[in-house]
Parts: structure tokens; C-alpha cells; sequence
């Protein structure tokens, strides 16, 4: 891959549900380079969750392209070594699993990659010793606040230490003080480990805390800026 | 954490209804442990009784439903006696009767040269004399329920007969049972100048195999008894409770696999989002699939491990029957508890393929959406 390609790369993008009745993405495009952090802001279903979920491959798309890190994401068979390896996934709601313990639910991922479980337990307890939750290991999502369990959902998107960090909306449920902190923290983990950050929000004072924000609109890009700069507008033919 | 903490954890989250699925298997399980240790003891017998006297092998009447209808003429014993090979033939009558509070009293008739020839191991006393009408050589085990010792008088029959020794083969059967005279084994069953079986000794060097295969040729209605599975010629008993078996232990892998799908499917839909999340962090669809057949699986093995116990307390429970412990000597085999487990893998199998399949084939997303 050539060295100033974009890390993620996506062209024309289409997805659609409910048998092609509602078109969720219509031709999006969308680049981010290596260690930059973008904010994607948009309304309610202008189609920026879905346009995440397609570069963490958790759904399959109807047309376009999906690049990242070279890989044509939507030709390749099996994805799962992909979202082990090259993607970690914060989302809305934490998404840990209720019956294992904070520690333990940063371990999931690490199973995929065959470390040993001593090398799980003390890489989980580093990981939660970064985001400041190692006297809270062995508490169960449910014994932890909100904010606490998205960190904890951090710590777990980090496990494998992928170079690409995508957040879905992960102050969308804390209150403003618990979620200014979530974003300190991503924000630390981003320059500490030169991560490329894609945040999903449609708050505009979330976005801002991103170098670019690249703003949605009814399943197309449809303007970007710098954070504090009013975005610039573009059509969607001249994205091609 | 390993993977294995992780299903126990999963299969820990509904304790009542993972403990009543492994009941539901475990009951299954129980009956073909159960039933297998019966039909293993029954093999055992029939494995026992082939080699009466030392014989190489026995010859009864082709196609017996059970080896007590067994008729064979004193000419035929004549013949396999004279037949080449063969060192020795002895023709046995076996008799059940009512001796006390025995119902499955094991009379044997024999003649009295061929009981000094081959006798069982005494205890005490000694054989019956040739000529002898009214003795017998009673079993340890009959004559410790009967009470009877040496020169005692016991009556079957309505026939008073006196004990002139005690053995012990350390076989229930025969130590629970008594060996009379053939002619009044005979008299005593209605079945005069006839025997049940003949027991066939073949001469140093011969080939016991090849001289039954000639004795079934040349005597179309005979059937010869080398080993165990030869047994359903002249016995359909052992026959009917092994296809019973198999047929339950169908039955047992048929309604646990229900039972483990209704948890597993019910386990998997409720987890469909989790499911969703660990494939959004890359576990691949084939971690997923050990996920869930490892808790079917240790369901399932867990079952057969109670099962098994069940199994034995309920043999023994029925061992405390009279009626049966005189007629049952039950074997615990490896191959019972091998089939039991065997019906549990299946069942853990059959159970989980479904809800492993239908929990792989959904996309991450399809499942993280999942209510």
C-alpha cells in the first residue's frame, strides 16, 4: 500500500434494508489517514452508524468499495481476522457481556489471536490500568457506572491493538461531565498509541473534538471541515 | 479466563434450567445404563452356560424361542456322541421350578456317570450315587435360602428329595438351582427321554469351530452355540432385550436432543446479541460454534455422568427384589458406560447443531440488532 493512501478508503458506498426500500447509504465516500481522528456527524439516519459498521464489517455492503489498509473489505470471505486485528469498536451502548467480570471482558477479543491466558490476564490488566479502572477488574458490568463500563469497552476495543478505533456514538448515553471524560480519554489513547480514530456522533460539540469532522446527510457525505471551521460543502459528484 | 470458564458460565447463568435439561438426559441415560447392565449380566449367563461341564461349545434345538423350550432327542445326543471329533457329548435337561421363595430355581438334570466325570466344585458332602432317585446336589446360594444342609430334605415339586452335598460355582444360577438325575429332571418337567442341550467336548487338536459348522450341517434341526452371539439360535430372550436397548437408547438420544435444542435454542436467541458482540470483536464463526457445542456437550457428558449413577442405584434398587436378585447377576461393563456416554455425545450433538448454525450464519450486525 502506498505510504499516503488513506488507511480507510471508502467509494460509493451503498447499503440498503428491508429489501432495498430504505436506502441506509447512497454512494458515501469517506477517507481517513493514518493516526488522524474524524468525527462523522449527522442527523438520526442520515446513514453515519451504518457507514462505521461497513468499515468495522460488521455488515456486508450492496455496492461500492471498502478499503482499508489495502484490504477490499467487501471481496474478502471471511472477516472475522479483520475486526480482530485491525479494528477496535466502541459503541453506543458498551456492549460487554453481563456475565463476565471487566477484566474478562477485555480478555474476549484476545482469544482470537492465541495468547496464553496469563498473557490475556496481565494484557487486560494494562489496558484497564489506561483507562483507570484497575481496582475495578473483577467488578461485572452491572457494578460499574456508565462512563465506567464504556471505558471498559475501550480497554476491550484495544486488546488485539489495532491501528483503527471506531466509536459509535460512545457519549451518546453519559451525562455531559462522564462523557467529556470518555473523550479525554480517547483522545490520550489516540496520540499515545498514533491510533486513527473514527467517531460517529451527531453532536456537534462532540465532533468538534476531532481534527476533521466530515458532516451526513440522507446517506451521503456531504461537506467536511476542520473542527472549529464551518464545514465545507460538496456535492456528491464531485466526491467520484 | 479460558475458554472453558467462559461456557461454564454461560451454562451457570439459568442454573434451574440447565439442572433440569441435565435431568431430562440424565433420566434417558439411566435407562440404558440400567437396561445395559441387565442385558450385559444376561450375556454373561448365556456366556456361562455354553461352557457348562467344560464343553467347547452347545448344541439345542435350531430356532428355541427360549433355551428352556429347547428339545433335543436322547438319540441325537446318541449321535453327537459318536460324531468324529468329538471327545464327549453330554446331554443336560434344564428345568425352572418354584423352590421355596425362588421362582427361577435352576433344576439340571444329568446323568450320574457324567456328573462324577465333570462335577461342580463341592462345598461339602458329596455327589449323588448312580441309581439315585430321590437326591440332589443343591446350590450354596438355594441352600442358604432354603436353609438346607447336607442330608436335609427339599422339596420340589411335591417331590421330597434329600441333599447329598452342596456346591458352589460362584455362578448365581447354578449356585441358586440344584442338580438332580436326568430321569427325574425329566419326570419332574413332562419331558421324558429328552434333554435341553448337549454339551460338546471336541477331541485335542480339533478345531471346536469346524466341528459345530459339520454337527449344524448334518443335523438341520440343531443349532450349535460357540459363542455369546451365537446365542439367538436357540434364544430369542437376549435378542428381543438388546434391540430393546438400542431401541431406547434411540429413544434417549431422540428426546434428549429435543430437550438440549429447547435449551440450547432458547440459550443461543437470548444471547443473539452477545453473540453479535463477540463476533464484532472478531471471534470467528467457528469459535462460536465450540462455544455452543462445548455447553452442549458438557451438558450432556454431565448428564451421563448422573445417568450413570442413577443407572447403578437403580439396578441395585431392583436388585432388592427377591424374584430378581435370584434371576439377575447384573455387569457393570465398560461398554455400557462407553454406549451411555456414546447416547450423550450424540444427544449434545444433535442438540446443538441447530442453534450453533443458525447462531454462525447471522451477521454481526443481523445479531448485535437482535431484540
Amino acid at each position: 500500500m502506498n505510504s499516503d493512501a488513506p488507511v480507510i478508503d471508502v467509494r460509493g458506498l451503498v447499503k440498503t434494508f428491508e429489501d432495498g426500500l430504505v436506502r441506509a447509504l447512497d454512494g458515501a465516500d469517506f477517507t481517513a489517514d493514518k493516526g488522524e481522528f474524524v468525527a462523522v456527524q449527522g442527523p438520526s439516519g442520515c446513514g453515519k452508524s451504518t457507514l462505521l459498521h461497513l468499515i468495522a464489517a460488521l455488515d456486508r455492503p450492496d455496492g461500492g468499495i471498502i478499503r482499508v489498509n489495502g484490504r477490499d473489505l467487501a471481496h474478502e470471505r471471511d472477516l472475522s481476522r479483520y475486526r480482530a486485528r485491525e479494528v477496535g469498536l466502541v459503541f453506543q451502548l458498551d456492549n460487554l457481556l453481563p456475565t463476565l467480570g471487566a477484566s474478562e471482558n477485555v480478555q474476549v477479543p484476545m482469544f482470537e489471536l492465541g495468547f496464553s491466558a496469563a498473557e490475556r490476564r496481565e494484557r487486560a490488566r494494562k489496558l484497564l490500568e489506561q483507562v483507570g479502572l484497575e481496582q475495578r477488574e473483577r467488578n461485572l458490568p452491572a457494578q460499574l457506572s456508565g462512563g465506567e463500563r464504556q471505558r471498559v469497552a475501550m480497554a476491550r476495543a484495544l486488546a488485539n491493538d489495532p491501528p483503527i478505533l471506531l466509536a459509535d456514538e460512545p457519549t451518546g448515553r453519559l451525562d455531559s461531565d462522564s462523557g467529556r471524560r470518555v473523550l479525554d480519554l480517547l483522545e490520550q489513547l489516540r496520540s499515545q498509541r498514533g491510533l486513527t480514530v473514527v467517531l460517529v456522533t451527531h453532536d456537534a460539540e462532540v465532533a468538534q473534538r476531532a481534527q476533521r469532522i466530515v458532516r451526513m446527510l440522507d446517506g451521503r457525505v456531504i461537506g467536511e471541515g476542520v473542527a472549529g471551521v464551518a464545514p465545507e460543502s460538496r456535492t456528491p459528484s464531485s466526491t467520484g | 479466563m479460558s475458554f472453558s470458564v467462559m461456557v461454564l458460565k454461560n451454562l451457570a447463568r439459568r442454573p434451574i434450567r440447565t439442572a433440569l435439561t441435565l435431568l431430562g438426559i440424565s433420566i434417558g441415560i439411566t435407562t440404558v445404563v440400567a437396561l445395559g447392565v441387565v442385558t450385559s449380566g444376561l450375556k454373561d449367563t448365556a456366556g456361562e452356560i455354553i461352557r457348562l461341564g467344560d464343553a467347547d461349545f452347545m448344541v439345542a434345538q435350531d430356532g428355541a424361542a427360549d433355551l428352556s423350550f429347547s428339545i433335543v432327542a436322547a438319540e441325537d445326543v446318541e449321535k453327537l456322541a459318536d460324531y468324529p471329533e468329538v471327545e464327549r457329548a453330554e446331554g443336560m435337561l434344564f428345568h425352572i421350578a418354584r423352590v421355596g421363595s425362588n421362582p427361577y430355581f435352576f433344576l439340571i438334570g444329568r446323568r450320574a456317570d457324567d456328573l462324577a466325570g465333570n462335577p461342580p466344585p463341592l462345598r461339602e458332602g458329596e455327589l449323588w450315587a448312580a441309581g439315585a432317585e430321590d437326591e440332589i446336589l443343591l446350590g450354596s446360594r438355594a441352600a442358604d435360602d432354603l436353609g438346607a444342609g447336607v442330608g436335609d430334605t427339599v422339596e420340589i415339586e411335591d417331590r421330597e428329595f434329600r441333599v447329598s452335598g452342596i456346591h458352589q460355582s460362584g455362578r448365581l444360577w447354578e449356585d441358586g438351582g440344584a442338580y438332580a438325575p436326568l430321569e427325574v429332571a425329566q419326570e419332574i418337567a413332562g419331558k421324558s427321554g429328552v434333554v435341553t442341550a448337549v454339551f460338546v467336548s471336541v477331541e485335542q487338536g480339533a478345531n471346536p469351530a469346524a466341528v459345530a459348522a459339520g454337527i449344524e450341517e448334518d443335523f438341520p434341526n440343531l443349532a450349535t452355540v460357540t459363542n455369546v452371539d451365537d446365542y439367538a439360535k436357540v434364544d430369542q430372550g437376549i435378542q428381543t432385550l438388546d434391540a430393546v436397548n438400542i431401541a431406547i437408547s434411540v429413544l434417549a438420544v431422540g428426546i434428549g436432543a429435543i430437550g438440549v435444542m429447547n435449551t440450547m435454542v432458547m440459550s443461543v436467541l437470548e444471547r443473539t446479541r452477545e453473540i453479535g458482540i463477540l463476533r464484532a470483536v472478531g471471534w470467528s464463526g467457528r469459535r462460536i460454534l465450540r462455544m455452543i457445542i462445548a455447553e452442549s456437550l458438557i451438558l450432556c457428558v454431565l448428564a451421563a455422568f448422573v445417568g450413570a449413577v442413577l443407572g447403578i442405584l437403580a439396578t441395585r434398587a431392583i436388585l432388592l427384589i427377591d424374584t430378581v436378585s435370584n434371576l439377575l447377576e447384573p455387569q457393570y461393563t465398560p461398554e455400557v458406560f462407553i454406549r451411555a456416554l456414546v447416547v450423550a455425545v450424540v444427544v449434545a450433538l444433535v442438540g446443538a447443531a441447530y442453534p450453533a448454525f443458525r447462531a454462525v450464519r447471522l451477521t454481526p450486525m443481523e445479531a448485535l440488532r437482535y431484540e
